[in-house]
């Protein structure tokens, strides 16, 4: 590319200007700290911006707060902006990165929080949960999971953290099953569950056995091969080491990815290898799997008759489907799914203080409970364990009764990229580009690698 | 941004005024002011927005920055090229880039050659034809792609399901290597068939008529006419053809992105998926500048190579 | 090159040059060549007739395997998702529809008013290196936009433009003036620099002969760069969404992506939104049929 030279000395001086200005602009990083006590309210109107992404809870979360907040603060409009789902991290990364954001309160998912707390992107909020949250009422690995950085120990809490969000919707993955098909009493071990997908499979031509996340986009094969790994023993890593190679790739691991790619697998449907909620939710729908796995927060449409060929109402589709908690087979563990809201280090000061008055209404118990009703799932163990909750949908009970079964990813900084490897080497091997086993140590290796690298010099995030 | 100079403000159309006023100034001198007055706002905007980009982009790309960890930016100096070249990973998203942009490119030239050809040797219906063929050029590579995505599923995908009716088993089109890289392949193809049969069109009915009518004297036969007349006519507006489809197919990045967003596993990630992913997943926005860099350098030296090569036809 | 899709597309059987294929063939050619040519045109429009009959089915019908071809139920319920959300009010999608045609039609606009006189410029005057500045010009096309596009941040993050209209307008701007300019450059030196010189002679400026004599002549180039300005906008996606996020900002494409991936994939909504989407671009694409080879090649083939 050749141009005139006095427009290259113009571009050279332009360039110097950037320099400087890039090195000079850094902001040193860590998050800013939220007052104890919220601070006094505008009068105002005052939008409060949410974002997430686009799905269903989502414009119900929009819906409930106009309809509920507004009575407490009328001032307030409540406006919850979606991306696509393969966009999310990318869009509030993105935003953070320019440090302006659009929004006050991000919904994150539970392992985006290292790498938004590291970048100093969301407020620190310890000293007001401790004013103003009663701790107490929660599970306490739920309030770890949506709030707390560093990650805390699998079912447990570490008081001496910081928290950096609160919950706002709880989730975890539902078995989804053919009570017509493969009977009424749900199998109790992943080994019985296989059999008994394997048993409906063969007696029932054009029905595949089992429908599950396999793609490689978002968390989608990551989570499916983390929850067998977690079902059969398996660890992700060594928190305290850091290490990955050589832990998730054990006796254990290599089991479970066998389980997964040599029994599971062959029964799924022909081409289900890119298969992520929808498609799932749609084979469902369509009557074509005796077995799902899906996230319960994404189980709502399988109800609708409008969607379903399984019946033409509620009860009748409920007739044939059945919900039931993950099966278990060395262990219990099920995939910690689900968000919490957090605070933009980037918002006014006046939707900040809304914010966090936003929080504390939310988690009250009554408005748990009509979060509960409108179709949330909420974190509080009394609302979890009331009736508003356990009635709103078939799949809630399920979900209060695996609460204390969840395990999570891990929530560091480099989460992003440890996804896409474990994504793109499970998808590999479930749609037989990579074997099984080459696939697990590929993911060992190159996570490994990850966590290692960070700090040194060049080629970083190839 | 403002607009230099206000051409909007009264109705050119019309030669209404038929009094020209006295020329100002002496007509070198207007005509000079009136090239920079003209020029360079577009130029100023180019470099604002295309050069000024590009130039950061290139100092970044010697250094280490995150765009989100924020801090300052340590030189590395060549360290993000030397890893970019000898990456693995990278050589492997540089030889499925190739297949495709190879397969991909061909592919679309036989057949918009073949639907040109035909199209030319029709008397009647030209125009109507030549409309129809062009709609998947115009429609949004984010419509095509997630329509494709829909007809090519597996399960409920019409494609598969006239397979079905015609007896044949069901393709899984993007689930498997290679089933999804063709998939890929097939899916540019539909869209910009449309572009190479539209230039080849143009060569082909500019064959002065002359010609042919010589060669029915001389009773040579389709073949040779083709061969001798129409194709050397054509040959350079393909070429050129070639080489837009080429650029455009190097720079993919909507299609896979909606597609397969590259898999099977990573088989069918090209270089401008694999540069989002180091951007936007890591933040490893040093990284990801030089890897820009490189591919905007292929595309420029590659471009100048053919170009000189295209002249150097012409003269022979 | 002495070309124009003019020709290429026309239908007056006066000016046919096809050489009679009846001569060795015969007429088994021809049947043979228009069963080729229509198979051929079934497998290209295929796709789009399967999108509008997608598009006015029921959800139910959409998944029906083996798939329906004719006996399903017609209902346009998708077309008034597309421009009504289930609550009454203005749908999402109508929105990023509307931020489509304000920052497609902005951008085209600004486009339009820094390249022609540029191209006017750079046909009728001598400039240093023009050759060298139309070059450059045309290679900043020549860049993938991921790779633009992390630079295009870094910059906006400082400016506050980011997940702003003006942003997107920007960059869409930049991005239409190289092709802008060479494209009109031909259109330009069509136009006998002597209708100026003559008018010079009559006492107009220079400014003044270009205004009055040769814009108007410029007019329907004017207009056919502007639509493929416009259809370049219309269809961009890769800056959409790595550079907005807002539903007030976000334009058509992302929006439309953003349709699949949450929990069930209405792909009736989809097919109805892509069809309302595409017919803008049709339309234009058709009133400058003439000029569709100029414009899909930044002018590098034409007359």
């Amino acid at each position: 590319m050749r141009y005139p030279k006095r427009l290259g000395r113009l571009s050279a001086a332009m360039l110097l200007a950037t320099a400087v200005a890039a090195c000079g602009g850094g902001t040193e990083a860590s998050a800013p700290k939220a007052p104890a006590t919220i601070p006094e309210l505008t009068k105002d109107p005052l939008t409060l911006s949410f974002i997430w992404f686009e799905w269903p809870p989502a414009q119900a979360l929009e819906a409930f707060a106009n309809a509920e907040y507004t009575k407490d603060r009328p001032n307030v409009t409540i406006k919850v902006n979606t991306v696509p789902n393969a966009n999310w991290h990318d869009a509030i990364f993105t935003q953070f990165a320019a440090h302006k954001t659009d929004f006050d309160i991000p919904i994150l998912d539970s392992q985006h929080i290292g790498e938004a707390v590291t970048n100093g992107n969301i407020v620190d909020i310890t000293d007001f949960v401790k004013q103003n949250i009663d701790v107490n009422a929660y599970n306490p690995y739920l309030l770890a999971a949506y709030g707390q950085f560093p990650q805390a120990e699998t079912g447990k809490r570490d008081e001496n953290a910081s928290l950096y969000g609160l919950p706002l919707l709880g989730d975890t993955w539902t078995m989804i099953y053919r009570k017509d098909l493969i009977g009424d009493k749900p199998p109790q071990t992943w080994d019985e569950m296989i059999a008994a997908a394997a048993k409906c499979q063969a007696d029932n031509p054009g029905v595949s056995g089992l429908a599950f996340h396999q793609a490689n986009g978002s968390d989608a094969a990551a989570v499916t091969y983390n929850t067998v790994n977690g079902v059969y023993g398996g660890n992700l890593w060594d928190p305290k080491t850091r290490k990955i190679e050589g832990v998730l790739n054990d006796a254990a691991g290599q089991e479970a990815m066998d389980v997964l790619v040599n029994k599971m697998k062959p029964l799924t449907a022909t081409g289900s290898g890119n298969w992520f909620i929808d498609e799932v939710n749609a084979a469902v729908a369509q009557g074509k799997a005796c077995i799902a796995f899906n996230w319960i927060a994404a189980s709502g449409g399988l109800l609708d008759p409008k969607q379903s060929t399984l019946g033409t109402t509620r009860e009748e589709i409920l007739g044939k489907l059945g919900f039931a908690t993950l099966p278990s087979q060395k262990t219990n563990l099920v995939p910690l799914g689900g968000m919490g809201m957090h605070v933009s280090a980037y918002s006014s000061e006046a939707n900040q203080a809304e914010a966090l008055n936003f929080m504390k209404w939310f988690q009250q118990a009554d408005i748990q409970k009509k979060w509960a009703a409108a179709g949330g799932v909420p974190s509080r163990t009394d609302a979890l364990e009331s009736p508003e909750f356990l009635n709103a949908g078939p799949f809630n009970k399920v979900y209060a009764d695996s609460v204390p079964r969840m395990r999570d990813m891990w929530n560091v900084p480099e989460y992003a990229r440890l996804v896409d490897i474990e994504n793109t080497n499970v998808n590999a091997a479930l749609n037989g580009a990579e074997t099984p086993k080459d696939a697990l140590n590929d993911i060992a290796k190159e996570q490994q690698a990850v966590l290692d690298s960070s700090g040194s010099k060049g080629g970083g995030g190839l | 941004m403002s607009d230099p100079v206000p051409l909007t403000t009264d109705h050119p159309g019309q030669v209404a005024s038929a009094t020209p006023p006295a020329p100002g100034w002496s007509r070198r001198l207007s005509d000079r002011w009136l090239t920079v007055a003209f020029i360079s706002p577009a130029l100023l905007l180019l470099l604002a927005m295309s050069v000024f980009p590009l130039l950061w982009a290139l100092y970044l790309s010697f250094t280490d920055y995150s765009a989100t960890r924020g801090g300052s930016a340590h030189f590395v100096w060549f360290e993000n090229y030397t890893a970019i070249l000898t990456s693995a990973q990278v050589h492997q998203r540089a030889l499925t880039t190739l297949i495709y942009v190879v397969g991909a490119v061909t592919l679309q030239t036989v057949l918009g050659f073949t639907i040109a050809y035909l199209i030319s040797r029709r008397t009647h219906g030209r125009g109507l034809l030549t409309t129809l063929f062009l709609i998947p050029m115009m429609l949004s590579p984010v419509v095509v792609g997630l329509f494709w995505r829909f007809m090519l599923d597996a399960q409920f995908g019409v494609i598969n399901s006239m397979l079905g009716s015609l007896g044949l088993g069901q393709v899984e089109w993007l689930t498997r290597q290679q089933t999804a890289l063709i998939s890929l392949i097939l899916v540019d193809t539909w869209q910009w068939t449309p572009f190479i049969m539209l230039i080849a069109l143009a060569g082909l009915t500019a064959v002065p008529k002359y010609l042919y009518e010589a060669a029915s004297i001389d009773r040579a036969s389709e073949w040779f006419r083709f061969r001798t007349i129409t194709l050397p006519l054509v040959w350079p507006l393909l070429l050129i053809a070639v080489l837009f489809r080429a650029i455009e197919a190097f720079r993919l990045f909507e299609l896979v992105y909606i597609l397969t967003s590259g898999g099977p596993g990573v088989s069918t990630e090209t270089l401008s998926f694999h540069v989002y992913k180091v951007a936007f997943l890591g933040f490893n926005t040093g990284t990801a500048s030089a890897y820009g860099i490189l591919m905007v350098l292929i595309v420029i030296v590659l471009t100048q190579l053919y170009l000189r090569y295209l002249n150097k036809l012409k003269e022979d | 090159m002495a070309v124009s899709i003019n020709e290429a597309v026309s239908t007056d059987p006066a000016r046919d040059r096809t050489p009679p294929a009846r001569r060795f063939g015969g007429r088994g050619l021809s049947v043979l060549e228009i069963a080729v040519l229509t198979v051929l045109a079934a497998v290209m429009l295929f796709p789009v007739l399967w999108m509008i009959e997608t598009s006015i089915k029921e959800n139910r019908d959409v998944y029906a395997i083996p798939a329906k071809f004719f006996d399903f139920q017609v209902t346009l319920d998708h077309f008034k998702d597309v421009f009504f959300s289930s609550g009454g009010g203005r749908s999402s999608l109508s929105v990023s529809f509307l931020n489509s045609v304000v920052v497609a039609g902005v951008s085209t606009v600004l486009a339009t008013v820094l390249g022609v006189p540029a191209a006017w410029a750079y046909s009728r005057f001598a400039v240093k290196a023009k050759k060298d500045q139309l070059f450059f010009i045309l290679s900043t096309r020549f860049m993938p936009p991921v790779v633009v596009v992390i630079p295009i941040f870094l910059m906006y993050r400082q400016l506050g433009l980011i997940d702003t209209k003006l942003g997107l307008i920007l960059i869409y701007t930049a991005f239409n003036v190289p092709f802008t300019i060479w494209m009109m450059k031909g259109f330009v030196d069509e136009v006998p620099a002597e209708y100026e010189d003559a008018a010079m002679l009559d006492g107009y400026t220079r400014l003044q002969a270009f205004r009055r004599f040769t814009l108007p002549l410029l007019l329907p180039g004017i207009a056919a760069t502007a639509v493929f300005a416009l259809i370049f906008s219309w269809n961009e996606f890769v800056f959409a969404i790595f550079l907005t996020s807002s539903d007030s900002v976000r334009t058509a494409p992302p929006a439309i992506a953003g349709l699949i991936g949450g929990t069930t994939v209405d792909w009736g909504l989809v097919a109805a939104a892509s069809v309302v989407f595409a017919l803008p671009v049709l339309v234009f694409a058709y009133l400058v049929r003439k000029h569709l080879i100029a414009g899909v090649t930044l002018g590098a083939v034409r007359r």
